[in-house]
């Protein structure tokens, strides 16, 4: 690493861990948001606000309020304002004198309005903040999330446990629905920033901070635009080849890019000039929440090195069907088995109701048969050792037959399951669809996920996971060939 | 050290190269490009056509036309001397008709190249990440069917060797219904070379090479055009 990106790395460390935090602005509007998401941080919160209204409030918090941050008795490390905008400037050049960590500005109003006042604000703050050096994250922005030390942008954030991904949003609301969503989904933030509109502090910034932070295994990017393009590649190529990082580029439709400018003040970028930067620096390229979600999950919970070619097994002939196609059509491969499996098989399988070639489909061998898990275990022990496939997908059918409500019960598939993905050396994935009911759906994966088990919600979330990983160990295998080559 | 194709450009004030400075600076970078040579007079260009044997091709040279075909400024498969001396004074008239401004420095003589599979590769520049190049085939899959990839300047052998790869057109290379196919290492070869020349001369704002004809043993530029970015 550079000695830039060694210092930017350092200077970060503070702002992300402070010690001390002041809250700016704090008001009963927004229902004292700020200074209630600090309820269980690891350190002191002090507020500033002068309005004579909102004290009350603030005291019945116990929280400490100033008139002025100067007056603040120790140190701040890290400052949230939530002011007007008009008042910004002012709150910059108290953070410069009080030599605060960092700032996050969640006040907008600034050049995303396209007017000529928030154009003039924004660059007002700018500059006093790039002249002193001050950290100065978005304006329009939410700002840090540090779950183990308690510092949040939302009460409904977890916090007390530091989790493995750092995400890096350049919108609030997608850096906390990531952290939301995460916690269904056994994803568990390490770090985050949300960075608005990127005046003084841009991606590339908290790209090289979380690529150098050893708690953060994973890195997803919410992205509009980037200030400096070329910067950008380089960090990323960098932090790609240690470890995993996923990009899903706002704004890559035309429309969609009309809203990034009105949302941060972006600007465009060509979206094939983004796939090409993407795909060249071995990260990978999401285009939704849902995707993101999709693949940070698997690559925490499935096995490394996901290959194209899929060995399935579906509940009934119709599904088995439809999960071919969906797989087939994402670009993976349904081979067929080696002679070797077919004659295991053949051993067991009710082919009056099913069928083995591959997707193996298990209506009579499992539900209508007394044995059902055990041909079940047989099965997906015949994929295992079959050498024509790189990865399992099972589809579960909980409609038909429940997992069981009791997390303490030994639910027997439950079981069968989490021995065969702890045995396995596949990569293993498990797929319960909506189907019937939702409800009973939802709960088999919230079951499954608590044994470390990744599951989808339809094939095709499954399907384009699995390419998408398959294409990123791939290209990880031909960069360390490209490398031992060179 | 930029060339001398660029500063003799820059001393006109111009930022369009012609398409035979075009090709001598591809050649530098060592791109395999069909000689041209320039001819000012009709007489110059019969003369050049007899060294050079047939058949051959002609085409205008001006840094005011470029869509060279579009206004009867090519002529191809040229058997003869006679043939060369009548298709100079119609592209030339042609030129002048087309755009009677245009500044004519004469007409380019070049070999016709034999068939191959048509391909294209170009430089634009992105306002972020700075040079960006392109591959596709030639023809109506770059035209209609903007069959196309990108990669950001510079490129590792892979990022060559997967764009090649990545367009729909791509067995169209390996060769179909018995033609020869095109060999797939000179081209990640050329876009390499393309995309070092590239990163070392920040002078060129903009560049084709369209068509270039891939062949089983090698590949070679057919026309080639260069523009040049801005003197600030």
């Amino acid at each position: 690493m550079s000695n830039i990106a060694e210092s930017t790395a350092k200077k970060l460390d503070g702002v992300f861990n402070p010690r001390s935090v002041a809250v700016v602005g704090d008001k009963q509007a927004i229902g004292y948001m700020w200074l209630r998401s600090l309820s269980h941080f690891k350190g002191k919160v002090y507020s500033v606000q002068i309005d004579p209204n909102e004290l009350p409030g603030i005291a019945e918090l116990g929280v400490e309020n100033y008139l002025n941050l100067m007056d603040i008795p120790g140190p701040v490390d890290y400052v949230i304002a939530s002011v007007p905008r008009a008042v910004a400037p002012k709150i910059v050049e108290d953070c410069i004198q009080k030599k605060v960590g960092g700032a996050c500005f969640f006040t907008s109003g600034f050049a995303e309005t396209g007017t000529e006042e928030g154009i003039r604000l924004q660059q007002v703050i700018t500059d006093l903040a790039s002249k002193a050096g001050l950290n100065l994250i978005g304006p329009n922005c939410v700002g840090l999330y540090n779950p183990e030390i308690g510092l949040r942008h939302t009460e409904a954030q977890a916090y007390g446990e530091a989790g493995s991904v750092g995400f890096i949003a350049q919108s609030g609301t997608q850096a906390t629905l990531f952290s939301l969503m995460g916690q269904h989904h056994g994803i568990k933030v390490s770090k985050s920033v949300s960075y608005g509109n990127a005046v003084v502090l841009d991606s590339t910034d908290f790209l090289e901070y979380l690529g150098a932070d050893d708690k953060t295994r994973i890195i997803g990017m919410y992205i509009e635009g980037v200030k400096d393009g070329r910067r950008f590649l380089n960090c990323l190529r960098e932090v790609a080849s240690r470890k995993p990082v996923l990009i899903w580029k706002g704004g890559e439709t035309e429309a969609g890019a009309r809203a990034t400018a009105s949302h941060t003040g972006s600007l465009a970028e060509s979206s094939v000039v983004w796939q090409a930067a993407i795909k060249q620096c071995g990260a990978i390229r999401v285009e939704t929440l849902d995707e993101m979600i999709d693949a940070i999950k698997t690559l925490l919970y499935v096995k490394t090195g996901i290959g194209t070619r899929l060995g399935l097994i579906a509940m009934s002939g119709g599904q088995s069907v439809a999960v071919t196609d969906t797989f087939a059509k994402a670009g993976l491969e349904i081979p067929l088995l080696t002679n070797a499996s077919y004659q295991s098989l053949a051993s067991f399988f009710d082919i009056i109701g099913g069928s083995y070639r591959n997707p193996l489909d298990i209506s009579s061998t499992f539900f209508m048969a007394a044995n059902g898990v055990s041909n079940l275990v047989s099965m997906l022990d015949v994929l295992d050792q079959d050498p024509n496939i790189d990865c399992i997908a099972l589809e579960l059918f909980p409609a038909a037959r429940p997992l069981s409500h009791d997390p303490e019960a030994k639910d027997p598939v439950l079981g069968a399951v989490s021995d065969f993905t702890e045995k396995t050396g596949k990569p293993f994935v498990v797929i319960v669809p909506e189907v019937y009911s939702e409800a009973l759906a939802s709960e088999a994966r919230e079951r499954l996920m608590e044994r470390g088990i990744a599951s989808f919600s339809s094939f095709e979330r499954a399907a384009k996971t699995l390419k998408k990983l398959a294409d990123y160990y791939q290209f990880r295998k031909e960069q360390s060939q490209g490398e031992d080559d060179g | 050290m930029p060339s001398k194709i660029i500063s003799n450009a820059r001393k006109d004030k111009r930022t369009v190269l012609t398409e035979i400075e075009s090709k001598q600076l591809m050649s530098e970078a060592g791109i395999p490009v069909i000689e041209s040579r320039l001819a000012k007079t009709k007489a110059q260009a019969i003369s050049i056509s007899k060294e050079m044997g047939f058949p051959l091709v002609l085409k205008i040279v001006s840094p005011d036309i470029i869509h060279k075909s579009d206004s009867g400024g090519v002529k191809l498969g040229l058997g003869n001397a006679a043939q060369v001396g009548r298709a100079y004074s119609e592209i030339v008239a042609a030129a002048k008709q087309a755009n009677p401004k245009a500044k004519i420095h004469g007409v380019s003589v070049q070999k016709m190249a034999k068939p191959g599979v048509e391909v294209i590769m170009g430089m634009s520049k992105d306002d972020q990440f700075g040079p960006v190049l392109m591959f596709g085939l030639g023809g109506v899959f770059v035209e209609v069917l903007k069959d196309v990839a990108f990669r950001i300047v510079p490129l590792v052998r892979r990022d060559a060797s997967q764009m090649i790869r990545e367009i729909k057109g791509y067995p169209l290379l390996e060769g179909y219904r018995g033609q020869e196919p095109a060999n797939i290492t000179v081209l990640e070869d050329l876009l390499l070379k393309l995309s070092d020349f590239i990163d070392k001369t920040p002078e060129i704002k903009e560049l084709d090479l369209n068509p270039i004809l891939a062949y089983s043993d090698g590949a070679v530029a057919v026309d080639a055009r260069v523009i040049l970015e801005s003197q600030t």
